[in-house]
């Protein structure tokens, strides 16, 4: 028997501090466990809990609830941010998460740079700030994980992403200028979730900054730096920060390991066991594949998911975004495998 | 050939690989100045250029943004050229390629410069664009007669349209008219034989070798 509360375990591994077993969570945002299925059995539904707190707090309760991951993830999507900079989105349906319908400004250098202390007290922060800190008093034993989108990632919804990466090298100064502004909106709404009995941490997803579409020099100008911009605003709230980074990362493993986080989350092709052995001073966070998930037995996902305890992640999760279509009953397999584990020997 | 144009066309080759815009636009004025041929130029100079910029992106020495600026620079060079082009030597059917990004999914880099490249390879793109709905696909496919049906991917939760393409094609009875071919991040072979499509490239480059190969298949049998 275990003697932590969800909150506990998860947060004395993102403290480095021993735990009985793997905690097993989806922290939101991109990596979102609203399917189709639950909101089917609960009528608490998407696209209406993207834009009011109270819904999307009884969302991810039924996700907390049903699913059996050991967090609560909030938002569902990754556009609040973009919207909110001034980029169109449609907020989707049922079925499908909410995209940018279009990119507000053609260039790095045309972006219009607006007021961040007035722009996160308003539009769909709000809502994610609200539905923190009513989670939050509804279950104190469980942790809140709040899920903001990467300042590269942000900053390519807001800029024709072709004309982006282009410029990340043509004009680096208006990119760090425009990456400063998009870095200091991301962080003040963390101040937000974590400001009062809010988000118990903070995650990110970067997924326009992978190694692979930028390079290693790119990669550390522009997405280590202001990740860690971030990861040092968060920490001095005195929260842990969770980083995911998609895409193969081999050509900027030593970058990647720079990131200050207190977990650092991969896609499915990449071994954490042997980036582990490279690096013992990284928390590793995954990485059952999605696809998996979506397709496989739920007997093929337990064993998955064994596998990935056996080889010592320290925080079992999936790999990427989750189809909505996903069954409840193989993200169940995955959580109660972790559940059911042998405890991890005491050192 | 002069010495003199295959020292231009190596310079703008080397121009394009640089990812030099400014100067590659010069080295196209030259060329015309110098009434060298311009679809040598453009064969031999700026689309040359471009191949060793993709097989430094294969090499993993090049990547998003460097393979981008070498192709702006390259269609800035044929822009100058092409007015320069005779009608007749670009007149022969180019294989036809119905390109974009499914719906759901509004992230374009990779359908980009898969159709950079297939445009490089002497193919005719034709780019749908993002968020396009599979019967999209095939109806573009159909008024164009397309060889070939590309559909990109970035996200797990919209891969599903791509099977549909497939389906669509298989209702309508037109399957074996048209190659589909599937790319992006979460998308493996091991999905794209699931879904019944004709292949898959983890790469860009890659997706032009197998535009080739499926396209000299179809014209073989």
């Amino acid at each position: 028997m275990s003697n932590y509360t969800e909150k506990e375990r998860l947060l004395r591994v993102l403290h480095k501090e021993s735990v009985d077993r793997p905690p097993v969570i989806c922290t939101g945002g991109m990596m979102n466990a609203a399917i189709v299925e639950i909101m089917k059995k609960t009528g608490h539904t998407l696209p209406e809990a993207h834009l009011d707190a109270q819904r999307m707090a009884d969302l991810a309760l039924d996700i907390h609830e049903y699913t059996g991951f050991e967090n609560i993830g909030i938002p569902f999507c990754m556009t609040v941010e973009a919207e909110l900079l001034g980029s169109p989105v449609d907020h989707g349906t049922l079925e499908c998460e909410p995209k940018i319908a279009s990119e507000i400004f053609p260039s790095l250098t045309q972006v219009e740079f607006r007021d961040i202390d007035q722009l996160v007290h308003s539009g769909r922060i709000n809502v994610v700030v609200d539905a923190a800190h009513e989670l939050a008093r509804r279950r104190p034993d469980v942790p809140i994980v709040a899920s903001l989108t990467g300042p590269v990632s942000t900053a390519a919804s807001i800029v024709d992403p072709l004309t982006f990466y282009k410029e990340l090298r043509k004009h680096p100064a208006d990119a760090h200028r425009v990456l400063e502004y998009v870095t200091d909106l991301l962080a003040a709404f963390a101040d937000r979730l974590l400001d009062g009995q809010g988000a118990s941490a903070i995650a990110i997803g970067d997924p326009s900054a992978t190694g692979e579409l930028l390079g290693p020099k790119i990669f550390e100008e522009y997405a280590v730096r202001y990740i860690n911009k971030l990861a040092d605003r968060v920490h001095a709230k005195g929260a842990p920060f969770i980083v995911h980074i998609c895409g193969d990362v081999k050509r900027v493993k030593p970058q990647l390991v720079s990131i200050r986080a207190d977990a650092l989350s991969t896609d499915a092709m990449i071994s954490l066991p042997a980036l582990k052995a490279e690096y013992p001073h990284i928390t590793t966070m995954g990485n059952l594949s999605t696809f998996a998930l979506q397709w496989n037995q739920a007997e093929k996902i337990a064993k998955m998911t064994r596998n990935l305890v056996a080889d010592g992640i320290d925080i079992i999760s999936p790999a990427c975004g989750l189809s909505t279509s996903t069954h409840l009953e193989s993200i169940q397999a995955m959580t109660r495998t972790v559940k059911e584990a042998a405890p991890v020997p005491q050192p | 050939m002069t010495i003199q144009a295959e020292q231009l066309h190596e310079q703008l080759a080397t121009a394009v690989v640089e990812l030099d815009e400014d100067r590659t636009k010069e080295l196209a004025h030259q060329a015309v100045d110098f009434g060298l041929d311009a679809w040598q130029a453009v064969e031999l100079g700026l689309v040359a250029g471009m191949d060793r910029a993709g097989k430094l992106f294969d090499q993993e020495e090049y990547f998003i943004p460097e393979l981008l600026l070498a192709s702006d620079a390259m269609y800035a060079g044929l822009e100058i050229l092409r007015p320069h082009i005779p009608i007749d030597t670009s007149a022969e059917r180019k294989s036809k390629v119905v390109i974009g990004v499914i719906e759901g999914d509004t992230h374009d880099i990779g359908k980009n410069l898969v159709r950079i490249m297939l445009d490089v390879g002497g193919f005719e793109v034709i780019d749908l664009g993002r968020d396009v709905p599979p019967q999209t696909f095939v109806d573009k496919a159909k008024e164009i007669d397309a060889d070939i049906i590309a559909i990109a991917s970035l996200m797990t939760t919209t891969m599903d349209g791509m099977a549909e393409v497939v389906r669509i094609l298989e209702r309508e009875g037109i399957r074996e008219r048209v190659k589909v071919i599937v790319g992006g991040a979460p998308v493996s072979q091991g999905f794209a034989t699931k879904i019944g499509a004709d292949g898959y490239a983890s790469r860009a480059p890659a997706a032009v070798v197998l535009a080739k190969k499926l396209v000299s298949e179809k014209a073989a049998a």
